[in-house]
């Protein structure tokens, strides 16, 4: 096996940007990436592409725009980790010796696609979806319990969201640069009770991209050598009948691969980006990736450990709640972020001495196996 | 002439007390299902009997969603009610005057989900007892 290098990365302006079609903007990312790498594109020898929504040749579609074809090419969908889950693909093909140097590209149009301004489902068919079931609701369940079990007032449910957009004004790709305060999230207007619309991510388009490599091309390219030094991704189990939804088992098992595979443990991390489409999810995040102990999300989050310049740093760029989530972006974009920081690129949000990070995607509801059903965690270090 | 549809009849029997849900066991480490399993998914065992669910259980959590919500009226409410029966059910809920709380005893009743022009689509909801 090969250790993996990341050379390249860009990402498209996050928005509601229903003028441009989701393809133009992954389009717009890989550009980028290609760019930031300075490389010559017809270096590039495979190609992944992630999209969830109306998604049909999406990687070939984006690539034809920047002079890449005639390459092995696929397309991933893994709900919300779909990003992730292409990144995880592409490291695959060069630590196994398949190919030196590849491209991953996410993008998501969701304020053109066929289900623009509804709320997300659950899949086609499923029965909790027939009745009403949807990814807010599913996370406003789960705040319930963070109540119950945890002791959280409806202000820490807010305060990560704040946290992260006082974050977002430090990062010029985020949809909300904008100050909100815990009255802005509390007389925000309703969702699913108790998840305002400032707990809830906004609907976003967006695109992301990375270009892998070998260590051989990485030096040849950069002094800045980031390496992948861990790539996983999981599935659910079938749900217990008495499981806590705020355990997120997955979540703990796919982050001991992910900490196992690297060599090294939640300490080590110097910050983390990870999936809050909805404010709660990053408090139970916290126990399940073993940022904090058990029981102690709480605590920890009003400690102030996980704002940039704290103990943990936990979404420097805004997170979902301040960029948007654009499903097939968001696994890539968090490989971004973490890059930027590791390379001391990130400007006024940098994470000082930052070494180590982890990008997070989590995501997918079904009937019968726990929730979210899938997620991705790739481990940069420099 | 607007008739009532029973939504998804295979989740429901008839009883001499009116219409109740229907899960099923494993015949192999008793872990009961809702909606039936086509096998176990604790234990993998093939061989499922049918169960009749009590209809009381307790309120595990709830939200009420006050945005449009397609074709259900809102606010809607939805939870996660804990049977007897060591199975947790997701159905919807209904609104009553007092705020759900995590724990209340909630009790099934036959309620519209939702209305088309044509017919009212009737099913299973939850509402705390006194």
């Amino acid at each position: 096996m090969r250790d993996v290098y990341i050379i390249g990365i860009g990402q498209s302006i996050f928005g509601k940007l229903p003028q441009y079609s989701p393809i133009f903007l992954g389009a717009q990312a890989a550009k980028a990436a290609i760019k930031d790498a300075g490389i010559d594109p017809k270096m590039i020898q495979v190609a992944y592409g992630s999209k969830v929504l109306d998604a049909a040749q999406t990687i070939e579609d984006v690539l034809k725009r920047v002079g890449i074809t005639s390459l092995e090419m696929h397309n991933t969908e893994n709900a919300c980790a779909s990003g992730g889950a292409a990144v995880n693909l592409l490291w695959k093909d060069i630590a196994y010796g398949v190919y030196d140097i590849g491209i991953a590209v996410g993008c998501e149009g969701l304020t053109t696609c066929s289900k623009a301004g509804q709320l997300l489902g659950t899949a086609e068919g499923d029965l909790n979806g027939t009745l009403g079931m949807t990814m807010p609701a599913n996370a406003a369940l789960i705040a319930r319990r963070l109540m119950v079990s945890r002791g959280a007032t409806v202000e820490d449910l807010a305060r990560a969201s704040i946290k992260n957009h006082r974050n977002a004004i430090m990062n010029p790709y985020a949809q909300y640069k904008k100050v909100i305060t815990l009255e802005d999230v509390l007389h925000a207007k309703m969702i699913c009770d108790p998840l305002t619309s400032l707990h809830c991510c906004p609907i976003t388009d967006g695109g992301a991209a990375a270009i892998l490599c070998t260590e051989a091309i990485a030096r040849k390219y950069t002094t800045k050598l980031i390496k992948i030094i861990s790539s996983v991704v999981l599935t659910s189990t079938y749900e217990a009948w008495d499981e806590d939804p705020i355990e997120v088992p997955i979540m703990r098992k796919l982050s001991k691969m992910a900490y196992e595979k690297g060599g090294i443990g939640p300490e080590d991390l110097d910050l983390v980006e990870l999936h809050d489409a909805f404010s709660p999810e990053e408090l139970y995040s916290y126990e399940a990736l073993g940022l904090c102990p058990d029981g102690e999300s709480i605590p920890f989050l009003r400690s102030g450990a996980t704002e940039i310049g704290g103990k943990i740093p936990v979404n420097p760029s805004g997170g979902l709640q301040s960029l948007g989530h654009p499903l097939g972006a968001s696994g890539v974009r968090v490989l971004a972020e973490i890059t930027t920081h590791l390379r001391g690129e990130a400007g006024a949000r940098q994470v000082e001495g930052a070494k180590v990070g982890m990008a997070q995607m989590v995501g997918g509801t079904l009937t019968g196996v726990s929730s979210p059903s899938v997620g991705s965690i790739n481990i940069l270090a420099k | 002439m607007v008739e009532n549809v029973l939504f998804r009849k295979d989740l429901f029997k008839e009883t001499p007390e009116g219409l109740v849900l229907i899960g099923n066991r494993c015949t192999a480490c008793g872990q009961v299902f809702f909606p039936k399993a086509d096998f176990c998914t604790a234990c993998l065992n093939e061989t499922m009997e049918e169960t009749v669910l009590s209809k009381r259980g307790t309120l595990y959590s709830y939200t009420i969603t006050r945005v449009p919500l397609g074709k259900f009226p809102i606010p809607y409410a939805i939870g996660y009610i804990t049977l007897p029966e060591k199975v947790r059910i997701f159905a919807p809920l209904i609104i009553g005057d007092k705020e759900f709380q995590v724990g209340d005893t909630m009790e099934m009743e036959i309620a519209t989900l939702w209305t088309e022009p044509d017919k009212n689509v009737i099913g299973y909801k939850f509402k705390a007892v006194k």
